[in-house]
Formats: structure tokens, sequence, C-alpha cells
């Protein structure tokens, strides 16, 4: 897990978000299409992310359902199970497109399949953050 | 013994006893018909020789009444009985000429027979006829007397004694009879029982074994493969039980052998269903980044700078996939065509320096250190191959020590050959795992510790190594760290006697 740098902002606070993947490129990546407009977590597998998310609250979660240990669709269900992180956001990523309907039942806010086009995944945090 | 010789021998000693038996018998009926034919014969001569002894007495009674009256009429019963007599006694001497003793006796009594009618009968008639007046004269009558008493006892010992033969020849007979009928009623005694023995013999040595084979036969056949009979049966017993043991045995090795396969095909199964898995996963995540970047590239605007960091991810990601690809073909064409090594003399020392240089840019944690004893160390081999191998071994050690630490890279001279060495202060083996780490795609932990990978590495530098005629191994404890070591025929030796060679 990466720390964030504390962001010293004249206006608000950018929002924050989590993004949980065990590839770097693919949190790399995930960085890139959002852009500077916020402020990122990172963590490489689901009890990293619960971790995380009990720390430092973020506003939203970028999930990706193929995670070594807990997996995405694990991190979902204790998430609901708790009510200080019931409440967050979640945009589920992943390459395998029948966990579509578990990610569904199990939680998500939004389901982006993997190789995903930068502005459908702008597009969802957008939303869910606006 | 084999059991049809025992049955055979069995078979004899019975028609022998019953043989004996049955000779018994007849023996005993044969004695009986000879005592007959001996008592009717001692009648024939019992009765032939009374009326010889009444010829006898014919012939005194007949010279008595001449004697005393001197009147013809009365030499009469005399004359008869000197016509009849010679027939008679031959008839006598023909009954009697078995028995040396009665023949004796009778040879002797027609003897004095003779005696008295040439000696005395036949004179004294002459005397009288001559001299009437002599008639009654006792001392003509007490010679006669004398003689005819010394027949007649002649004849009394004549019978008794043929009596007495006959008697004896009956009781022998008897005897012969009781015995023969006594070893003949034994013999079929023994026979019968003999024949109720062989019964129970054979029902226990044939029919008891084979009830045996009949129920081990359905317990194989009911799936109870490791069943062995006892094998001591006598003869074919013996042998049809050693024939069910191999039938079962063979049956048994089959069952082993079709498990064997069976075992082989779900590990290929699962082996398949694994290749999918990682095909799905390790070439998804990089071309998952590659597609992103490139798709983020194209749809928006950014500085050169970053422009030039992403498409060093597209580059690397692109990379990792070729890598796999070229794992996953190596393995294929290993398995379908063997290796193909481009060999030549190498100096391990130098290939391994570039390795560790290659690999210790790669992570800014990990701290690659090289040990080499000797140079040059030189094998023979194909370098791109040795190459990939130490590659994997350093790859390896830095993937599965995720905190950092230092690699250490050595190598030396070991027991003729070249040893490699890549030593991790990482993660370990668990024990529970080292028997397969070889094993085509066995990842360990990796999948669920994030490390990324094929589990192809190390099956692939085994069948490198292997075919340089080299070794490849490890030594690790869980937590501790691992060990990976390779040994290679050292070639410098070699190299020193071509050299030597072409100075010449």
């Amino acid at each position: 897990m990466e720390n964030p740098e504390p962001q010293p902002s004249q206006e608000l606070d950018p929002p924050s978000i989590l993004v949980c993947d065990d590839d770097p490129s693919l949190r790399e990546l995930v960085r890139a299409v959002l852009g500077p407009r916020y402020r990122f977590l990172e963590a490489s597998d689901g009890k990293e992310a619960l971790a995380a998310m009990r720390e430092l609250s973020p506003d939203l979660i970028v999930l990706d359902v193929m995670l070594p240990g807990l997996s995405g669709i694990d991190v979902l269900e204790a998430m609901r199970a708790d009510d200080e992180l019931s409440g967050m956001p979640v945009v589920v990523i992943t390459a395998w497109s029948h966990a579509e309907v578990e990610a569904w039942t199990a939680g998500a806010d939004r389901f982006v399949s993997k190789p995903f086009d930068p502005d459908e995944l702008s597009d969802a945090v957008e939303e869910l953050l606006a | 013994m084999t059991l049809a010789g025992r049955m055979w021998i069995a078979s004899a000693i019975l028609a022998a006893l019953v043989a004996a038996a049955f000779s018994a018998l007849i023996l005993a009926v044969g004695a009986q018909r000879s005592a007959t034919i001996r008592e009717e014969r001692s009648n024939d001569v019992t009765v032939a020789t009374l009326q010889l002894e009444k010829l006898v007495v014919d012939l005194e009674t007949g010279i008595r009444g001449f004697t005393l009256t001197t009147e013809e009429r009365f030499l009469e019963p005399y004359e008869d009985a000197r016509r009849v007599l010679p027939s008679q006694i031959v008839t006598v001497q023909r009954l009697v000429v078995d028995d040396p003793q009665q023949r004796r006796r009778a040879r002797l009594l027609a003897q004095q027979i003779n005696e008295y009618i040439g000696d005395y009968a036949m004179e004294v008639v002459d005397i009288v006829r001559d001299t009437p007046a002599i008639r009654g004269q006792p001392l003509l009558l007490d010679e006669g007397k004398q003689r005819t008493d010394q027949i007649r006892a002649l004849f009394k010992e004549f019978l008794t004694t043929e009596r007495r033969a006959a008697d004896a020849a009956a009781r022998v007979a008897e005897d012969r009879a009781d015995r023969a009928v006594l070893i003949g009623g034994v013999g079929i005694a023994a026979s019968t029982l003999l024949i109720v023995l062989f019964g129970v013999i054979l029902a226990r040595s044939i029919a008891r074994p084979v009830r045996a084979v009949a129920s081990g036969a359905s317990r194989v056949a009911a799936g109870e493969l490791s069943l062995r009979l006892p094998t001591d049966g006598p003869g074919e017993v013996g042998e049809l039980t050693r024939a069910f043991n191999d039938m079962a045995g063979r049956l048994e090795e089959g069952r082993a052998e079709l498990e064997e396969q069976n075992e082989k095909l779900r590990e290929s199964e699962r082996m398949k269903t694994e290749l999918v898995n990682i095909v799905s996963h390790e070439l998804r995540t990089p071309l998952a980044s590659v597609l992103g970047f490139t798709a983020l590239l194209l749809k928006r605007e950014f500085d050169a700078p970053s422009r030039r960091h992403y498409l060093g991810i597209v580059d690397a990601q692109a990379r990792r996939l070729a890598a796999l690809l070229e794992d996953f073909l190596d393995m294929q064409r290993m398995e379908h065509e063997g290796l193909d090594l481009d060999t030549e003399r190498v100096d391990l020392a130098s290939l391994l320096d570039e390795q560790a240089q290659l690999y210790s840019a790669q992570s800014s944690k990990h701290r690659v250190e090289v040990a080499l004893e000797q140079r040059p160390l030189t094998v023979r081999g194909d370098p791109n191959r040795l190459a990939q191998v130490v590659g994997n071994l350093l790859s390896n050690a830095i993937k599965y020590s995720p905190e950092g630490g230092v690699v250490r890279l050595a190598a030396e001279r070991h027991a003729g050959g070249i040893r490699v060495s890549v030593r991790d202060e990482g993660l370990g083996i668990p024990a529970e795992q080292q028997g397969r780490i070889f094993t085509k795609f066995f990842r360990g932990d990796a999948a669920a510790t994030g490390i990324t990978g094929t589990g192809l590495g190390l099956a692939v530098s085994r069948e490198i190594i292997e075919a340089h005629g080299g070794r490849i191994g490890f030594d690790s404890d869980a937590g501790a760290g691992s060990t990976f070591w390779l040994e290679l025929p050292d070639a410098s030796q070699e190299i020193a006697m071509t050299n030597t060679k072409e100075t010449l």
C-alpha cells in the first residue's frame, strides 16, 4: 500500500479514490484515466483494501475482482456487512464478464469490464461522486 | 507327487485288494470242490476194496468147502472169484495210483492174494483131488486161515489208511476254505472301507480346494483383487491355486495400471484447466494494461514526458506478454520435439556476470551479488539457453523475496563439474510443496500472494539443464529463503586438450 501524499489544496480537498488491483500497471492506468482531479490511495490485495477503507475513509473505491487472497467479491461482501463501509460507492473492474452478476449481487454500484474504455471509467466515477 | 499319480496309486491298491479278495473266494470254492472229489474217490476206493475183500472171502469159502467135502460144487465160489479177481485188483490199484503208500499196499495185497491162490489154494485143490482121503485135515485148513488172516489184516490197514487220508484231506480242504472265506470277507470289508476313505480323501484334497478357488474367484470378481490363496495343495490343486494367484496378480497389476493411467489423465486434465486459468489471468492482465493505455493515449492529450512514461508501460507489458508466449512455446516445443541446442564452448563466468547485471537493474529493492571462485569456468552448451535458465533462477529469487534483500549468485568447481547457485532471502518453499516445484504450471502460493508467472520457468529450466547432461535442484526452508543450484560438466579440461591438439 502506498500512502498518499497529503495534498495541500487551496479550495476543497480533492475526492479520494482507493484503487485496488494486484497489478501495479493497472493501478497506474486507473490513475492516468481519472487524472489529477483526484487523490489516489492504492491497495494490492483485499485485506489491504479493507484496512485502507477503515483507516482512510476514501470517497470511492475502484475494485478489481481478481485479487489474490480475498477476491473483489469477498471484499464487497465484507463491506456490506460493515456499517461503516456499506455506504461507500464501488466501481468493480474485471476481465471476467461473468463476474458481473456476482458483483451486482454483492452490491457493486458500477461495473466496468477490462479492457475498459477510459471514458467509461471516468463517467462512472464522476456519476458516483456527483 | 501329482494328484493324478496319487489317484492312480490309490485305484491300483483298491483293484489289487478287490482282486485278492475274489481270488481268496475262488480258492475257497476250488478247495471245497477238490475236497469233494477226494471224498468221492475215497468212497470208490473203499467200495472197490470191500468188493475185493468179498472175492477173497469167496476164495477161502470155496477152498474150505471143497477141502471139507471134496465135492466139486463147493469149488464154484472159488472158481468165480478167481475169474473176477485180476480185474478187481487192477481197479483198486488204478484208484490209488496217486497215493504211493496205498499203491505199495495194493501191490502187496495183490501179491498175497496171488500167493494164496498160487502157493496154497491150487495146491490144496490138487492134493484133495488126488487124495480125497485127506479131506478135513486141519493142517490144510490152518495154512489157509493163516494166509487169509494176513490178507484181511492188510485189507483192514488199507481201508483205515484210506479213511484217514480222506479225513485229513477233508480237514485240510475245510481249513483252506475257512481261511479263504475269512481272507475274502476281510478283503471285501477292507476294500469297502478303502473306497469310502478314498472318497473322503478325494473330497478333502480336490473338492475342498476347488471350492476355495471357486469362492476366491467370486471374491476376485467382486473386486477383491489382492486376494491370494494358499498354494501348498498337492499336485494339480497346487497348480490350480498358483494359476489362480497368477491370474489375480495380473488382474491387480492391470487395475493398478489402469488407475495409474486414469491418474495421469486426471493430472493432464487438471493441467489443461490450469493452463486455461493461467492464460485467462496471466495473459489478460498485461493485455488489459496494453489496451487500456493505448486507448487512453489515443483519446486524450498528454504532455511528452507522460506520453513517454505510458508508452514505456505499454512496451513493458507487451514484452511481458511476449515472454509468456515464449515460455508456452518453449514448453510446447520441448514436449514435442525435444530441445535443439546450439552447443559451443561457453564461459559461464561472463554469462553469469551479464545476467546479474541485467536483473539487478530490474529491482531497486534487491541487490544481486556475484561470487565467482575462478575464471574462466567453461562448459559446453547453448549460451542462450543457459542464460535463460540463470535468468529464470534470478527472476524467481527476486519475485519470491518480496521484501527485497540480497540475491547471491555463485559458481565453483564441484565434484568434476561446475556448480552455479542462486541464493535468496525470501519466502522459501514449504516442505509439502518441494516435491512439485519442477512440475509444469505449479506455482505454490504465488497466485495467492500476487506473484506473477506462468509456473513454467523451472520446468523449462530443468529440461534445458538435463539436455546439457547436468542436474538442477534446490535446498530450502519455508521462511528462510531458497538456494537453487545447477551442475554442468566441466569443459575446461576438454578445451585444454583441444588446444594441445591444435598446437600439435
